[in-house]
């Protein structure tokens, strides 16, 4: 297995900012980008796909319910139950992994994603040394999880 | 026309038909919201949608297959796939199996109404 290059990292980092721009028409403050440990501290609501294929690991969106419920009322959901905080923090995941493979290819298979509530499930399912993206947007933080590698 | 949305996240859904509803495609109305591919295989049948927003990685039925089976059950059926798999291959391949559109997640409430009013442009 091979560790992602700096320009596949990138994309991510890209993807977050397309992702909040388009929809939010207000741009994250990406405040750090780093190699994380499994000692990861994520928030309330978890989104989280799989790869397979040309690809190994997950993706990982990690964000508090004030942040969800904006980018809900933002878009003029008026449930914002818990159960549609999970839907949005899972379709937030989807979106950042199915947009991978414009970089990493179409050999890149994604999974439908998982959603986890409580910051615990995070620590279960982060390997050894994640990739971890910092954002804040609207004054709220959030983090994002790139732990994956490419097959030989 | 009749327009069926499918995507298995309740915030597509949602947001696809405030889209419709509030008046911004004229002339579309919605007749059903599927949450993957087999359940939009049977809201298809008893409502004959005309147009469908589809979404390709979903459980039960993933879009690829939920296409090929509209399309055999409607033949006219003109379907916009709308997904985060922003590759062109992706594209490419969903057209070949006979959607005749594609929008890229994350989308604009303006790229969603410009595709879907070139698609019913073209019925």
């Amino acid at each position: 297995m091979d560790a992602l290059t700096e320009v596949e990292l990138k994309q991510f980092v890209d993807s977050v900012r397309r992702y909040f721009s388009v929809i939010t028409k207000q741009d994250p403050q990406i405040t750090s980008a780093f190699l994380g440990t499994r000692d990861v501290q994520g928030h309330e609501f978890n989104g989280l796909v799989s790869f397979s294929g040309s690809y190994n690991g997950h993706v990982m969106v990690s964000m508090p319910a004030p942040m969800l419920r904006e980018l809900l009322l933002m878009q003029h959901e008026t449930d914002l139950s818990d159960p549609h905080l999970l839907d949005a923090v899972g379709e937030i995941a989807n979106t950042l992994a199915g947009n991978a493979r414009k970089t990493l290819g179409a050999g890149l298979e994604i999974s439908v994603p998982v959603t986890l509530q409580g910051a615990a499930g995070i620590q279960a399912r982060v390997r050894q040394r994640p990739y971890v993206i910092t954002l804040r947007w609207n004054h709220q933080p959030a983090l994002v999880f790139v732990d994956m590698e490419r097959r030989r | 026309m009749r327009l069926m949305v499918v995507d298995d996240s309740n915030m597509i859904r949602t947001r696809i038909s405030r889209v419709v509803q509030n008046g911004g495609v004229a002339g579309i109305s919605l007749v059903g919201l599927a949450r993957n591919g087999a359940e939009a295989v049977r809201i298809a049948r008893a409502t004959r949608p005309e147009v469908v927003t589809m979404d390709l990685t979903m459980p039960e039925m993933d879009g690829v297959q939920c296409v090929a089976e509209l399309i055999r059950m409607l033949p006219e059926v003109h379907i916009l796939v709308v997904s985060a798999l922003s590759d062109k291959s992706t594209a490419i391949a969903a057209l070949k199996l006979g959607a005749r559109g594609f929008v890229s997640k994350p989308f604009t409430d303006d790229e969603l109404k410009l595709a879907l009013l070139n698609l019913m442009e073209a019925h």
